[in-house]
């Protein structure tokens, strides 16, 4: 019998339970089947990469510290601190990039530095220079532009700080990963 | 051993099988020593600058950089092919066009390679011209060759190949280690043009101090020219 409330229908519970709507929510309410949809296509949480989408353009300096994903197109200058950076299939960027790591899928026109990885996928295409620690390239990618892989020597100040922190430590000049695309 | 292990993989009837996939990725490799020749040239430069007119293979980059050199890439064939389009694209855009370009071979090589090769004068130690000259129109051949000769530092060195006879398939080489290549049978991207009499690849490279070739059974001669 204290069980009652279990067997009722949830639905029923809550209609009883809610206050009456407002117009608006009523209009919401009258079509529940586009709820679920809608809040699926929209990006809620915060962790979501920002993405600058197709048929936007954006013209100026973009910077930030979280990943991004371009499938537009960027012109100017493109600097993701710590973020991983992505350029969609779609995406064309002329401009200097940096950031930790960066996937090209697009079309880039521009320096490429990538302080961890480069990757450039089989639909990518470089024109420009590169510069990173670790560089996969897939078969089919274009890459016009020199290219510096590997880890760079420290700059001068960085050096002495080192120096002085630990002599023991021997630079470390390690070679380009073999990474995991084929080519 | 390996023809063994082969044979007993067709015998079985592994076709399709990826150990007979991978043999046959194996196979397709070919023992260079105009790359060997090339490395021993290069050793004890250093830090020396490398450029690869072949495409961007993983391989090939990281064999040169863990070595030590930067490394400068442009894929030669394809920058042509989409040269050519652009251009038919631009005159069937406008047909008027055709009145103020230069159409020969020798005006399209011109403006071809005023976008591409923009390097700096003397600034590599060697280039990887593989067989492409084979593949380019015989005056862009000859003006390509002239432009990377201003790139080449005195005494830089060029790795090329030409076939012996007009090639059936399209392939293109990668850097498997310090003396051997892999062929990668690729779609064709430009029909072959030419093929280099001794004489004609002397001429080409005229200017030249050294040149050292080195012929092998699948007809294709591996030259090394020294500035």
């Amino acid at each position: 019998m204290w069980k009652k409330e279990d067997a009722k229908p949830q639905g029923a519970v809550d209609n009883v339970a809610t206050p009456a709507p407002a117009p608006a929510s009523k209009a919401s309410a009258a079509t529940p089947a586009s709820i679920p949809l809608s809040s699926s296509a929209l990006p809620v949480s915060s962790r979501t990469p920002a993405c600058i989408s197709q048929g936007i353009r954006i013209k100026g300096e973009v910077t930030g510290s979280e990943d991004l994903f371009v499938d537009g197109l960027v012109d100017g200058k493109l600097n993701l601190t710590n973020g991983s950076l992505t350029i969609g299939p779609n995406g064309t960027v002329k401009a200097d990039v940096y950031a930790r790591e960066v996937i090209v899928r697009g079309k880039v026109e521009g320096k490429v530095t990538g302080r961890e990885k480069v990757q450039l996928w089989s639909t990518g295409q470089v024109l420009g220079e590169v510069q990173t620690d670790r560089l996969a390239i897939e078969e089919g990618a274009l890459l016009k532009g020199k290219v510096e892989a590997g880890k760079q020597p420290a700059k001068p100040s960085e050096t002495k700080a080192a120096v002085a922190v630990a002599t023991t430590k021997t630079s470390d000049t390690a070679a380009l990963s073999s990474g995991t695309a084929a080519g | 051993m390996f023809r063994g292990r082969w044979d007993r993989m067709r015998g079985r009837g592994l076709r399709g099988h990826p150990q007979w996939a991978a043999a046959c990725r194996a196979r397709r490799t070919r023992v260079s020593n105009g790359l060997k020749e090339l490395l021993w040239n290069l050793d004890g430069l250093g830090k020396g600058n490398l450029l690869d007119l072949g495409p961007a293979w993983q391989t090939t980059l990281s064999f040169f950089i863990e070595r030590g050199f930067r490394v400068s890439s442009e894929d030669i064939l394809r920058g042509w092919k989409g040269f050519l389009a652009e251009e038919e694209a631009r005159l069937r855009e406008d047909a008027s066009a055709i009145e103020s370009l230069d159409m020969t071979p020798g005006g399209r090589a011109v403006r071809f390679l005023n976008e591409s090769l923009q390097y700096p004068k003397s600034s590599f130690d060697a280039v990887l011209l593989w067989d492409l000259l084979d593949y380019l129109e015989p005056t862009l051949a000859k003006q390509t060759v002239a432009s990377l000769t201003e790139l080449l530092r005195p005494a830089g060195v060029v790795f090329a190949m030409f076939h012996s006879k007009k090639p059936e398939g399209f392939q293109r080489y990668r850097v498997a280690d310090s003396n051997t290549l892999q062929r990668i049978s690729t779609p064709v991207i430009c029909p072959a043009q030419k093929v280099y009499q001794n004489r004609e690849i002397q001429d080409l490279f005229g200017r030249y101090r050294t040149m050292k070739s080195f012929v092998s059974r699948d007809q294709l001669r591996e030259t090394l020219f020294i500035k």
